[in-house]
């Protein structure tokens, strides 16, 4: 319905390149790592280390670290408090066992 | 180790109170740090937008960014990704951590503690699912960063917050399902809101009360989120009246569902301080002891903004300037007159608008009872450590109520979060006596239209 105005304007959004799982994902430069995971329809951030049950950013203000991802080899990385880099190399624990 | 870095003042925290008390203070030429955790200052409220976002898409508060240049123009150090995580052994210095995880000693004549609020979170089962988030956070994607938090999105909780949330989500083309209120504000309906002339803060409430009608965004009133259903991320959520949560009504597809109860105050930093705390009567909230100034019980320590008790980022910009007077005061500062009046009379006013707010909207202890009785023992109750209800209810039988008990047996709040999250819930769980959620008269069902008019009586100037 509203798809139009923010189709439009996208496209004229500097976009950046991370790395998510391996796989490149084009992203609005400056956004939070934690959006641009959402955005990329990625919702499984983390396991946890109890339960094993996929978890996903839940507070989005640097509380809950359900959002902890690894970033560049760093573990344990809020990504909602994370602003995107370009080239950055994450790893979410939801890129299917064993990836 | 290092020598503390000196300063006349410091302040933890740059939201709409930090900053406007820091702004002050650094005018009368006090020498100010604001630390903050997070990339950029502006607190949860003025939370900035990514630049290219904000060229693209236009800044959703402007008036935070002209308040931050401010504070900058008034020659405040600020330290953004800063992370204050103790207190020394002195009971002064801040033990702080730069963005490259350095340790940073920071001491001030005075300090002042603007940590803000967290949401109220309150559990369901499944409420651990991806895609079941607070509505902070579904406001931050929208605001800060463009990205909707799903396609199909229900909203659910209690409070006025939820009304900007749903409108946010609305601007980015998302269909909201409905908003589930646990209480009954809005009398006969939503649009009660826009029907009368009333103060410029209610404006701003009407006025997303308008959009969601004409977007024909259902409001369930009297309606909690019994249980969200998926395997990997949340793909329905079942509702009912808060007061037969055994009996669901309406279950709706969603692939987002964004949950909360208000906000509380973060207090712990003026805890570590050694700042007086009190449970507050209306909340059921740790909250600092305070003069109306934000002094606390140890006198060179002030609380101000959402962690001094919740009230809304105009009121929580008021106590940052009382604050920053009254250390002015002591300074041997003479603020005008008018300053000082101007200042009382905004206080006053914000406090009626907020009795107001408090009067439609169920208070936590409230909550607390209406809640309770629609968690099952299966729930999981602490995030971190993965409990369920039925365990903290087991235990907290075993400890007479005694909720820090509870808490050592389970582990139920000890994880990393510590109890952030399920805190609210653990205490309404285990403590199963009235008196310690102190009880307060259901408020009475008049209309909305009669509050707003009294609260508007000898208005806004
Ligand atoms: S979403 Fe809660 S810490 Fe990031």
């Amino acid at each position: 319905m509203s798809a139009e105005a923010p189709v439009t304007a996208a496209s004229r959004a500097r976009t950046v390149t991370i790395e998510v799982n391996g796989r490149p994902v084009s992203v609005v430069e400056g956004v939070s790592l934690a959006a641009a995971l959402v955005g990329d329809r990625t919702w499984t951030f983390r396991r946890n280390p109890v339960s094993e049950e996929p978890r996903g950013p839940f507070c989005g203000m640097g509380v809950c670290l359900e959002c902890e991802v690894m970033v560049d080899g760093r573990p344990g990385v809020r990504a909602c408090l994370t602003p995107v880099r370009p080239g950055m190399s994450v790893r979410t624990a939801g890129a299917g066992e064993g990836s | 180790m290092s020598l503390p870095e000196e300063r006349d003042v410091v302040i933890v925290g740059g939201g709409p109170a930090g900053l406007a008390a820091a702004r002050r203070l650094a005018a009368a030429g006090l020498s100010v740090t604001v630390v903050d955790e997070q990339p950029e200052l502006g607190g949860q409220y003025f939370r900035r937008p990514a630049p290219e976002v904000a060229r693209v898409w236009g800044d959703h508060r402007p008036e935070g960014r002209r308040l931050i240049d401010a504070v900058r123009a008034a020659g405040v150090e600020c330290r953004t990704g800063h992370l204050v995580w103790g207190v020394d052994d002195d009971g002064r210095t801040l033990l702080v951590s730069d963005p490259a995880e350095r340790p940073v000693r920071l001491r001030g004549r005075y300090l002042i503690v603007a940590t803000g609020a967290y949401e109220r979170p309150f559990p369901f089962p499944g409420w651990q699912l991806p895609g079941v988030t607070t509505p902070g956070f579904a406001q931050h994607l929208a605001a800060a960063d463009h990205t909707p938090v799903g396609e199909r999105v229900v909203l659910a909780g209690s409070g006025p917050f939820l009304l900007p949330v749903a409108c946010s989500l609305l601007a980015l083309g998302v269909t909201v399902a409905g908003i589930a209120e646990a209480g009954r504000p809005y009398r006969p309906s939503l649009r009660a809101l826009g029907a009368v002339r009333h103060p410029a803060r209610l404006r701003e409430l009407a006025g997303y009360a308008a959009r969601l009608a004409r977007a024909r965004v259902p409001i369930w009133q009297d309606t909690v989120v019994v249980r969200a259903d998926g395997r990997d991320r949340v793909t329905s959520v079942t509702l009912a009246a808060a007061s037969a949560p055994a009996r669901p009504v309406r279950t709706v597809a969603v692939d987002a569902l964004c949950v909360g109860y208000g906000f509380r105050p973060q207090a712990d930093l003026a805890r570590m301080l050694g700042c007086a705390v009190r449970t507050d009567p209306a909340t059921g909230d740790a909250t600092p002891v305070l003069t109306p100034s934000g002094r606390s019980s140890r006198a060179d320590v002030y609380v101000i903004g959402e962690a001094a008790g919740i009230g809304g980022a105009p009121t929580a910009a008021v106590r940052g300037l009382s604050a920053a007077l009254d250390i002015l005061g002591r300074e041997g500062h003479r603020p005008r007159a008018g300053e000082l009046r101007g200042l009382a009379a905004d206080g006053r006013r914000l406090e009626r608008f907020k009795s107001l707010t408090d009067a439609l909207y169920p208070t936590p202890a409230d909550l607390a009872r209406l809640l309770r009785p629609t968690l099952p023992d299966t729930a999981t109750l602490c995030r971190c450590e993965a409990i369920t209800a039925g365990e903290v209810r087991r235990t907290a039988g075993t400890a007479a109520g005694d909720v820090n008990a509870t808490k050592a047996w389970t582990r139920a709040g000890m994880g990393p979060c510590q109890g952030r999250e399920c805190g609210f819930a653990v205490s309404a769980v285990a403590r199963t006596s009235s008196d310690v959620f102190p009880s307060r008269l259901p408020v009475r069902p008049v209309a909305v239209a009669t509050l707003l008019e009294m609260a508007g009586e000898g208005g806004p100037a």
